[in-house]
């Protein structure tokens, strides 16, 4: 395998909070180390407030106070100089943002300025990345446009006069004019009814294809992850817990929790009644101690109360973070 | 634009009332150009005339064509009133937006500025303002001074609407594409807020050209520009309704509610225009 494109090694963000004398810390990104190679799509799953955005605003370099890198590196290789997405100057990060990097907003439909035409949006977002005069730019985002099986009326149209899906793919077309080689894509299809979904998938695979790019795909819908995704990433409570190819993961996970994850959704042929898994997701605030996700994993002893597990490679190229993992099953 | 304004007059009975009574205004104003007098000469017409045809408003105490005196008068009110609301605007934007994106301490600093034109009482400073200024005192100084007291309440408006622009996708993803502030204000932000301003501008020329009047009339300004004010104070100086002479106050009154209304209904269908999907919802597009 080549050089990857994005490499998080031992990445540590916190949200931080002060207020009438009582500080608080949420460890919503907790040691997280991941590589993704070029032309990948990579998918990161996960319950809800697992930490899933903030994993990858950090990747992106979108943080806002409270939300603070505490350790680690985000490190791009555009081309081929490495750079650090934190420790690089504004005005270089101005440079690699949108035209290398893409970042696909959760709630992305809301993306267009909704008292402006479509037109106006292009421009104010990707006018200045692809630096051509205002007619030949035009035509770039139409070209683009027709590649996506939009028609090109949409530019002169008010966001609330597409649909949700219109909006969604129009999102996408501006997400990528640009030709960037990484996009980050946040739950893009939550929104949208499975028809639509379809659709979109589809049209992001398209695209991906057709640009070489890599792409990390955040969503909690493993139908979606099981259709899209090279590799998975499942994470828990700020940490990522088990990592690997996606047909292996779902073939068998080793990590509790993903089996529990797994063996939640439905398939075809099996009549059982599917059982919850007892307690709550952790307060980042105050996790527990060991391994997070021990209160809750039926396999736990003694050490994962004391300890954290560290990230293994059980099966080459399939890690994960437990001291008790699932067998593994042949192929 | 102009199937807009082709709709709302088609459509908005308040919007044609409005616009038939600013142009009436308006046209007025304009008839200033055409007068015979210069404003400020007296003793040109006989004194005391009733109206006529030969004096349609009839002539003043001292000498002036009540008609020609009036579309000056007009002109300047108007005029005043239009420079307070675009300096305020000016004002209330600035302010509001950078308040509202910057948020924090920015914000803080600014809303207690913000704050404090809000609750002191304007009447009184404006009058305490002529005291100081006395002969120094022009309309465009009154005007700037109107504008700087003038733009707290829209700068509020403005900043609650940039405070949740700001949460919004399409500003983050701003940000994210490398669109400075000043970018994400003028290209993003502004056009969101715009239609209300729009909308407070009206209004604030309203309140503009009442405080003028009112402060005119009790000779707090320069009285030797002719406003609505001025003309209703030199009719009182002459005791106009004492004497019999009517119409020295009925018609600057006349022209000024007039005004007033015209404006008044123009900003209540303006509302039409704010929110574009009651636009399209009235044209069932």
């Amino acid at each position: 395998m080549s050089e990857p494109v994005l490499t998080v090694s031992g990445l540590r963000a916190w949200y931080r909070t002060s207020a009438y004398g009582v500080s608080r810390e949420v460890r919503a990104v907790d040691d997280i180390s991941l590589s993704i190679a070029a032309g990948e799509i990579y998918g990161l799953a996960g319950e809800s407030s697992s930490g899933k955005t903030t994993l990858i605003k950090t990747i992106a370099n979108a943080i806002q106070p409270p939300l603070e890198v505490l350790a680690g590196s985000v490190v791009f290789r555009f081309g081929d100089r490495p750079v650090d997405i934190h420790r690089i100057s504004r005005e270089a990060l101005g440079k690699i943002r949108w035209k290398h990097l893409s970042y696909i907003m959760q709630g992305s439909m809301n993306v267009l300025n909704p008292v402006r035409r479509v037109r106006h949006t292009f421009f104010d977002f990707a006018f200045r990345h692809i630096g051509r005069p205002k007619p030949e730019f035009l035509q770039v985002v139409r070209d683009h446009l027709q590649r996506l099986h939009l028609a090109p009326d949409v530019l002169d149209a008010f966001p609330h006069q597409l649909s949700g899906g219109m909006r969604q793919r129009v999102t996408i077309a501006l997400a990528t004019v640009c030709r960037p080689e990484f996009i980050i894509a946040d739950e893009p299809t939550t929104a949208l009814d499975v028809v639509v979904q379809k659709g979109v998938l589809a049209m992001i695979h398209e695209i991906q294809r057709e640009l070489g790019s890599s792409i990390i795909f955040v969503t909690h819908d493993m139908a979606v992850h099981a259709n899209l995704t090279d590799r998975l990433g499942i994470m828990y409570a700020g940490r990522l817990v088990e990592e690997g190819r996606t047909a292996d993961i779902f073939r068998a996970p080793r990590h509790p929790y993903t089996a529990h994850l797994i063996a939640s959704l439905p398939r075809l042929g099996d009549t059982a009644p599917k059982k919850g898994l007892d307690g709550a997701p952790p307060n980042l605030a105050d996790p527990p101690p060991g391994c997070r996700f021990h209160p809750r994993c039926p396999r736990a002893s003694d050490i994962c109360r004391r300890e954290a597990p560290p990230m293994a490679e059980l099966s080459p190229g399939h890690r994960a973070a437990c001291f008790h993992p699932e067998p593994e099953r042949p192929a | 634009m102009g199937r807009i304004l082709i709709d709302l007059l088609r459509f908005n009975r308040q919007f044609a009332v409005g616009l038939v009574l600013l142009a009436i205004v308006l046209g007025f104003a304009l008839l200033s150009f055409f007068s015979p007098y210069p404003p400020n000469d007296s003793f040109v017409v006989p004194p005391d005339v009733p109206p006529s045809w030969a004096y349609p408003m009839g002539t003043t105490s001292r000498g002036q064509d009540l008609f020609w005196l009036l579309t000056f008068s007009i002109r300047n009110t108007l005029l005043f009133g239009v420079t307070v609301a675009l300096i305020s605007r000016l004002l209330a934007l600035v302010i509001g937006l950078v308040a509202g994106y910057c948020g924090g301490l920015v914000d803080r600093a600014l809303m207690s500025i913000n704050d404090t034109f809000i609750v002191i009482p304007l009447f009184p400073i404006l009058v305490l303002f002529y005291f100081v200024m006395k002969d120094h005192m022009s309309w465009g100084l009154l005007a700037l001074m109107m504008a700087c007291l003038g733009w707290a309440y829209d700068a509020r408006l403005i900043r609650s609407v940039a405070l949740s622009l700001r949460t919004r996708e399409f500003t983050e993803t701003g940000i994210f594409s490398g669109m400075s502030m000043r970018q994400i204000l003028v290209e993003e932000h502004l056009p969101y807020v715009l239609p209300i301003v729009f909308s407070t501008t009206m209004n604030n020329i309203n309140w503009s050209i009442g405080l003028e009047v009112t402060l005119s009339v009790l000779g707090f300004t320069d009285i030797n520009t002719p406003t609505i004010g001025v003309l209703i104070y030199w009719a009182n100086q002459h005791t106009a309704l004492v004497a019999g002479i009517w119409w020295w106050i009925f018609f600057p009154v006349l022209l000024v509610i007039l005004a007033f209304i015209g404006l008044f209904l123009l900003a209540v269908s303006m509302n039409e225009y704010i929110d574009p999907r009651s636009r399209l919802g009235r044209s069932g597009g």
